[in-house]
């Protein structure tokens, strides 16, 4: 059986939210001991823990702080230590803890880890070799370093919405470029910050097993996210009025909205299908994609069209053509068009809902949803649990467990690890800087399915879903 | 502008397009050594994709292959034919890691699969990166950015609940694909230390993008709930509004009062208690829409935006390649690098996606020309002589 890769790796996750967690929890995925530091402050809490939920069948339990289903997916295979931070007993402990490990996650805006005395500098007096992700909206420089920052405010700011956004109709009532950016929505920015921290500490590891340095990463959510659209931005400084030499042919594009379609091929789209809000998305590369594709429409006449001769007579021609091809997908299931469109080697898939993804045959049989077993109090079947996009023939990576129970690691981590006599773990226990259970908070509210759908936050809902879910 | 972390690391990079060659530049901006390999002739395909420099559509000035290429040495090599095999031998001896994404039955035909290229060497790591994966039913289906998108599970949740779920046109799939390759590779190395040996890293786009799903999933295998995409009518936050001179994301979140809120955008009748909770702001949703964007139309982005930071609010602002070009906050962490192409000449392009204190960091390397470091590779470093070269041109191997 192959190792795991991290398995001597230990991590202080002093993280919260999204990106941070989510990087801790590949981390322990990986082999490494991921050390949540948790509080029993509700007010403080991972907010994973207190509002995000989904809550099972959306209700909250007596232990309503463990289940929430996004915090599970976050922090699997964590061991969690409360701590208070704002007292100088908690803050010793951290430091204590320090030096026992190789890598901290934190995500506090640069103020909050002043203040607590737990910046790098500090940290690094007491493990001299540390690696540190602190993950920011706008990092640790600069004068907008302070702001606060979560990803759907902050997707617009670093402009994915310039290149992205439905078309709009233009004078003679044919779609042109639309001026109203959107969004990829999903809290896109963070998980660019969690796959970007897990480059950033991996390279610094490697360089640590070399050298014995360690590194700070200043990771800015906001310059993490502008890179992806870096050849957006060569495209302004080469051909717009950027401070690019360029031959100062180009017209200063700033913005590309074009909906689905595709600078360069048609058709290209998605498409609706049989059933509620369902779509198929289609791509015709060149001719080979686009003469397959009337063929397995049924009409070969279509290739002969002169409106639709060549890709510019496409493009030119696409609200039209886009009616034939909607036409005939609207009279199959998404998955049915992927299939016929494959077979004759014509790049197509079905839009999937996460409904439909946890039963598809292609994750299916890659397994990537893992099975995660939760003890009987926190009262959560077992279910599957998102995996990773990676995977080694020589070493091992899978989820671990579940979310560590608040305060679940107290004990190992006090007494074993820090080697904290009992009468100080029972007077921290006795101001509530460890426990097992929030001090003040309650249960969030849910707001009934039939209601969620009324104001939009949820599509729809299966009250049998359970007979959906694959078999476990 | 590479760093020295990954110094001592060499990556041949065989891939094409965005994801395998974002995955190199990303090693290559940590201080790796990266070879980018490609087929003679035509070259990489990202260099015939627009748009170019100057709208030159011309091999050289591609700038999707120049952002993805930095930091880059390049050289010619057709690995199909048997001495342009054996030339590949020889650089996998000395690498550590290769990174390809062709489909996974052209690489077997490349002989770029792992089996083949370990037996050459067996501590090289080798990552490929499909937009499925290398097994199940998809690994072979032609995809594009927008069916790795799709079939991924997360389209269907970009854009208006009332239209077509909508992709965001710089291929974002490949990207994400490549930051997670880039990780995975480097697990691997690490990996090495302890086992000696490399491994295939096996990445599949469409689950990189999956394992984005940390709601949708729970949503239904938790409740049944499907996510939809945002709703149309305005529950007022965190969405997209119009100001003077574009749109501002305002937002709730954060440490602050709805009072600091409604007092920074403006309007007295913002301050009505009834949207003091998320609850007051969903029921009034269509009434709170219209003062906002009453309010809005008073406000620039920046200085909007630039007053909520300083009031510990979190307000986003839509930014275009120009604001974002000419940003004063990115400019001051030193993000953009000057480089300058010998083709297609000088501009700043954006730096890492990361700022690294106490790091020195060199200058940018440009994107190479095709071959551009055949003599350097092949000749001062595996030995081949000048007239080895020329023969190696003629049959069209380098």
């Amino acid at each position: 059986m192959s190792a795991a890769p991290l398995k001597n790796i230990r991590v202080m996750d002093l993280s919260r939210v999204f990106a941070m967690p989510f990087a801790g929890a590949n981390l322990a995925d990986l082999g490494a001991e991921v050390i949540k530091i948790d509080t029993c402050q509700a007010q403080f809490m991972d907010t994973t823990r207190t509002i995000t939920g989904p809550f099972p069948d959306n209700r909250t339990g007596e232990l309503w702080w463990e289940q929430g289903g996004t915090f599970q997916n976050l922090n699997r295979g964590k061991r969690s230590l409360t701590l208070d931070l704002r007292s100088e007993q908690s803050q010793a402990i951290i430091k204590d803890l320090v030096r026992l490990c190789d890598v901290v996650l934190e995500n506090f805006t640069p103020r909050v880890m002043a203040r607590f005395g737990l910046d790098y500098e500090s940290l690094r007096a007491h493990k001299p070799d540390l690696i540190m992700v602190s993950n920011t909206g706008y990092g640790h420089s600069g004068p907008w370093s302070n702001f606060g920052a979560m990803a759907s405010a902050l997707e617009p700011t670093h402009g994915t919405g310039a290149f992205m956004g439905y078309m709009e109709e233009g004078p003679d009532g044919r779609l042109i470029e639309g001026q109203v950016p959107n969004k990829m929505g999903n809290s896109y920015s963070d998980f660019m910050a969690t796959w970007t921290a897990l480059g950033g500490l991996m390279a610094a590891l490697l360089r640590r097993a070399r050298t014995g340095q360690g590194q700070w990463i200043d990771l800015a959510m906001y310059q993490t996210g502008t890179t992806v659209i870096g050849q957006g931005l060569l495209d302004f400084a080469f051909n717009g009025s950027g401070t690019g030499s360029g031959t100062g042919k180009g017209t200063g594009r700033r913005t590309q909205r074009i909906g689905n379609r595709h600078p360069v091929w048609s058709p290209h789209g998605v498409y609706p299908c049989q059933g509620k809000d369902q779509w198929v998305a289609i791509a015709a590369r060149d001719q080979d994609d686009w003469r397959a594709l009337c063929l397995a429409m049924g009409q070969p006449e279509l290739a002969a069209d002169p409106r639709f001769n060549d890709p510019m007579d496409r493009r030119r021609h696409q609200e039209e053509l886009d009616a034939v091809i909607a036409a005939w997908t609207a009279q199959r299931t998404s998955y049915g068009v992927t299939a016929c469109l494959q077979d004759a080697g014509v790049p197509a898939g079905a839009v999937l809902n996460a409904k439909q993804a946890l039963t598809d045959p292609q994750y299916v049989s890659r397994g990537f949803f893992e099975t995660v077993h939760n003890p009987p109090e926190v009262e959560l079947r077992p279910k599957g649990y998102v995996g990773r996009g990676w995977k080694f023939s020589g070493s091992q990576a899978q989820v671990r467990g579940p979310a560590p129970q608040l305060g679940e690691g107290n004990e190992y981590v006090l007494g074993e690890l820090l080697g904290v006599d009992q009468g100080r773990i029972d007077a921290f226990a006795s101001d509530w800087t460890i426990g097992n259970t929030p001090e003040g908070g309650r249960a969030p509210a849910q707001v009934p399915l039939d209601e969620q759908v009324e104001i939009g936050s949820i599509a729809e809902y299966d009250a049998d879903y359970l007979d959906h879910l694959p078999s476990i | 502008m590479p760093a020295g972390l990954l110094n001592g690391i060499r990556v041949l990079d065989l891939g094409s397009g965005i994801s395998a060659p974002w995955c190199a530049k990303i090693l290559a901006d940590y201080g790796a050594d990266v070879i980018k390999v490609e087929p003679p002739g035509a070259g990489d395909c990202a260099r015939r994709m627009g748009p170019f420099a100057g709208d030159d559509p011309h091999p050289e000035k591609s700038l999707g292959f120049l952002y993805l290429n930095t930091n880059k040495r390049g050289v010619t090599l057709d690995p199909s034919s048997p001495t342009g095999r054996k030339l590949l031998e020889r650089l996998v001896a000395e690498a550590d890691v290769l990174v390809e994404n062709h489909p996974p039955a052209r690489s077997q035909e490349l002989g770029l699969n792992y089996q083949s290229l370990a037996e050459v060497n067996p501590k090289l790591v080798v990552t490929s990166v499909t937009p499925f994966g290398q097994t199940g039913p998809y690994r072979d289906y032609q995809a594009t950015d927008i069916v790795t998108y799709a079939l991924s599970g997360l389209m269907y949740h970009s854009g208006d609940s009332d239209k077509e779920p909508l992709r965001n046109v710089l291929d974002q799939s490949f990207y994400v694909a490549g930051a997670n390759a880039a990780a995975a590779t480097q697990v691997a190395l690490f990996a090495r230390l302890y086992s000696g040996e490399g491994q295939q890293v096996d990445v599949s786009a469409a689950e990189c993008l999956g394992a984005h799903m940390v709601q949708p999933l729970p949503y239904y295998n938790y409740m049944g709930a499907v996510k939809g995409r945002r709703p149309v009518r305005g529950a007022g936050f965190e969405e997209l509004m119009p100001a003077r001179d574009g749109y501002v994301a305002p937002s709730v979140q954060g440490s602050r009062p709805w009072s600091t809120v409604a007092a920074l955008i403006g309007g007295e009748e913002l301050q009505d208690e009834k949207f003091a909770t998320g609850a007051g702001r969903v029921a009034h949703g269509e009434e709170l829409k219209q003062l906002l964007i009453k309010g809005l139309a008073e406000w620039d982005r920046m200085p909007l935006f630039l007053a909520s930071g300083e009031q510990r609010l979190v307000f986003g602002m839509a930014q275009d390649a120009g604001d974002l070009a000419n940003c004063p906050h990115l400019e001051s962490r030193g993000f953009f690098v000057e480089v300058d192409h010998p083709v297609a000449g000088r501009a700043r392009y954006p730096g890492m996606a990361v700022r690294l204190p106490g790091e020195t960091i060199t200058a940018t390397r440009p994107a190479p020309l095709l071959g551009q470091h055949n003599a350097d590779v092949y000749g001062q470093e595996l030995g081949y002589s000048a007239a080895d070269l020329a023969t190696l041109r003629q049959h069209a191997i380098i």
